[in-house]
């Protein structure tokens, strides 16, 4: 879409002119050709052929991808009567070697515009065709390639906001009951946990893969059936992870709202969706005071660091909120609402609220 | 209309030194848009033929904000939308292309615009309840979420898109309000945020579909704004842009998404408007007219489009007022708003 992050080019000289105006007269061509051939529903080899050559030059034409779609699914519907029985349709080897061969086709055009959603789109619809006209065994060979394939291009680029989504659109597929062999669906949610993990110690700014643990992780404690200390466990676990994660970089906005999911627990608010839904008042008010205190002491040393600050507040109020008097008699929230106002100016309008709200 | 970016680059004349003052160059930036159309010479001009009817809804949205509402054709603008209709209601980007919904909804935003919605019953191929039933059959029984169009893509921005045109043409009725609000809190997130689907990451262009989705049905009450206005504030950088998600780049186009967005929970101070309309104008070209994503790269019709709506959602002087749900003129959506359904 549009021109994101294009830097300028030099002016075009005549001969490029040339070449451009015979550029434009070969792409009009094809189109044309492919269009033809649609309008006179030869849904045939060479115009799918004619349908490759486009879309390698212009994969955001998006009609060409349902017209490629149109020619498969005629192709499908009309197997070629001498090599299979027209009862019972297809024969899964042709299917199997047109879906292999369409995703096969797909890759480069992937590595080269990873974020035309076009390509996703029609890969997808690929995908669940193989589900409806394949085996179990035959599609989830399909599905459990792509896994590996979303794997390698999030090691490649690991915000990519297709990647992320078309990961968990590739994992409820592989555990939706109409892959499965025993016709139970099997979870994934433990294996996506520990992606999450290895994502995150690649990189700690991944927001993409804290977001993702936040989904998955009240999951995994419902199917893990676990009890109350159990879930206390995790969450003190979580809270480890986070904190160490603080310490080596409170700069970064990633881990701090990751933070404030933890905190959620602990909250009335959100605490029903949590993790630990069912902590009395005493054990949250006991938890947040201890997160306070260790906020408190990675302001040594990084006085100038807005997210501690914010994160005092909102603990503090919280705290409050949980009936408690507050912590410390000498520092109130009026000061770290100060301290922001003068080192996040960008956001003054958000803290001068605060500070109406709160006093 | 071309959505060939250039031949402008935003910041073109500053050789590396911003000047503090800096103007919207309105009059550029107006002749940038009308000479989008000439440019057939262009390869590019081909290769983007499938965002042709968005390109219509971004340079013609621009020039009315800018107080330039002539400045294109009317009867040209509505005889291209026009040609773009299939007989099933819906619109594709350009004659020969396949109706989408992205497409219907600027069709109906376009002539909407131009005071030309009853074009559809005197000369479209269908109907105006057909461009309604276009849009309302995309939508999903079960989950109340709607597709883009017959292969069945999913995402919030088909929902908004719905809700956006349906309400314009006061055919609400003919979808399922109740379960899109539905689908909608199935894609919000701790941090206040919503996602392309339930389970995906928050993003500022997904934020803005679902948020003025809820605006357009009057449920704003289930939005987190504080969290959410939170989440948004911490999009602008301190070279006042914004960007999209944390730690990513900073994106004229995002001055709409999250401006918007904030506008519509009424949190629209908790960012430095001075310091975004500052990012902006510098974006621009001050010599061939346009805004770029960033300063130094090509601009184009997309980012001119979103940094105007940008400038004037912060009451930059001069333009006219835009409306933060619908991203056309306020004065429009009143227009289209109150007549009474027929």
């Amino acid at each position: 879409m549009a021109s994101h992050g294009v830097p300028r080019v030099q002016p075009a000289t005549d001969r490029d002119q040339k070449k451009e105006q015979q550029k434009i007269k070969d792409y009009k061509g094809l189109v044309d050709s492919v269009n033809d051939g649609i309008r006179g529903y030869q849904c045939t080899t060479k115009t799918l052929e004619l349908t490759s050559k486009l879309l390698k030059w212009n994969p955001e034409y998006y009609t060409i991808w349902n017209h490629r779609r149109l020619i498969l699914k005629h192709q499908f519907e009309h197997p070629d009567p001498q090599v299979t029985n027209a009862v019972a349709g297809p024969d899964h080897e042709t299917v199997m070697n047109t879906i292999s061969d369409e995703l096969a086709f797909l890759i480069p055009l992937l590595r080269k515009f990873p974020k035309c959603y076009w390509i996703w789109n029609y890969r997808l619809w690929l995908l669940k065709d193989s589900t409806r006209l394949l085996s179990v065994l035959e599609a989830r060979k399909f599905w459990q390639q792509e896994l590996a394939l979303v794997g390698k291009m999030l090691s490649l680029d690991s915000r990519n906001f297709h990647g992320w989504g078309y990961r968990r659109t590739v994992v409820s597929a592989l555990e939706s009951i109409a892959l499965q062999a025993e016709g139970s669906a099997t979870s994934m949610t433990e294996i996506e946990f520990e992606y999450t993990t290895r994502m995150i110690n690649l990189n700690l700014s991944n927001f993409s893969a804290w977001h993702n643990r936040s989904k998955l992780i009240p999951i995994l404690l419902d199917e893990r059936g676990a009890d109350h200390l159990a879930r206390r466990n995790f969450l003190d676990e979580e809270l480890e992870l986070i904190e160490r994660a603080l310490w080596a970089g409170s700069e970064d906005q990633s881990l701090w709202f990751y933070h404030q999911y933890l905190m959620c627990t602990f909250d009335r608010k959100y605490a029903a969706e949590s993790m630990a839904p069912d902590l009395t008042t005493t054990e949250r008010s006991t938890y947040v005071r201890e997160q306070i205190l260790k906020v408190r002491d990675m302001l040594d040393g990084a006085e100038d660091c807005k997210w501690i600050y914010q994160s005092l507040i909102s603990l503090s109020i919280l705290y409050r909120d949980l009936g408690n008097e507050s912590i410390e008699k000498e520092v109130a929230i009026e000061d770290y609402i100060a301290e922001l106002i003068k080192l996040d100016p960008l956001r003054a309008g958000r803290w001068n609220d605060l500070k109406s709200q709160t006093t | 209309m071309s959505l060939v970016s250039g031949p402008g680059r935003g910041g073109a004349s500053a050789g590396g030194h911003v000047p503090d003052e800096l103007k919207l160059v309105v009059e550029k930036h107006v002749e940038y848009i009308q000479s989008l159309d000439t440019r057939q010479d262009e390869l590019e001009y081909w290769l983007t033929e499938h965002l042709r009817l968005n390109g219509v809804y971004w340079g013609l949205t621009a020039l009315h904000l800018l107080g330039h509402p002539d400045a294109l054709s009317r009867l040209a603008t509505i005889d291209f939308i026009l040609s773009c209709q299939h007989e099933n209601g819906g619109f594709g980007a350009a004659p020969g292309h396949d109706a989408h919904m992205l497409y219907t909804v600027s069709a109906v935003q376009i002539l909407g615009t131009v005071d030309a919605l009853e074009e559809l019953d005197r000369r479209g191929k269908a109907g105006t309840e057909k461009v309604g039933k276009y849009i309302a059959d995309l939508q999903n029984q079960e989950t109340g979420s709607f597709a883009g169009d017959q292969w069945g893509e999913t995402d919030t921005r088909f929902l908004y898109g719905a809700l956006n045109a349906l309400s314009l043409l006061h055919m609400l009725r003919l979808v399922n309000v109740s379960k899109a609000v539905t689908h909608i809190q199935a894609c919000a997130n701790f941090d206040g945020g919503y996602g392309v689907s339930p389970g995906a990451e928050s993003h500022a262009g997904q934020i803005f579909t679902c948020v003025a989705a809820l605006a357009i049905v009057g449920r704003l009450d289930l939005v987190d704004k504080d969290r959410l206005g939170g989440w948004l504030s911490e999009r602008q950088v301190p070279n006042g842009g914004l960007n999209g998600r944390p730690e990513k780049v900073e994106d004229v186009c995002y001055s709409w998404w999250v401006g918007s967005s904030l506008a519509m929970i009424d949190r629209l101070h908790w960012i430095n408007g001075d310091k975004l309309a500052q990012f902006i104008l510098r974006c621009q070209d001050p010599e061939k007219g346009g805004i770029a994503d960033r300063p130094g790269d090509m601009v184009d019709v997309f980012h001119t489009h979103f940094g105007i709506a940008g400038l004037s959602l912060i009451g930059f002087p001069g333009l006219i007022a835009v409306d933060p749900i619908y991203c056309m003129p306020r004065e429009v959506t009143k227009r289209l708003l109150s007549k009474l359904n027929t």
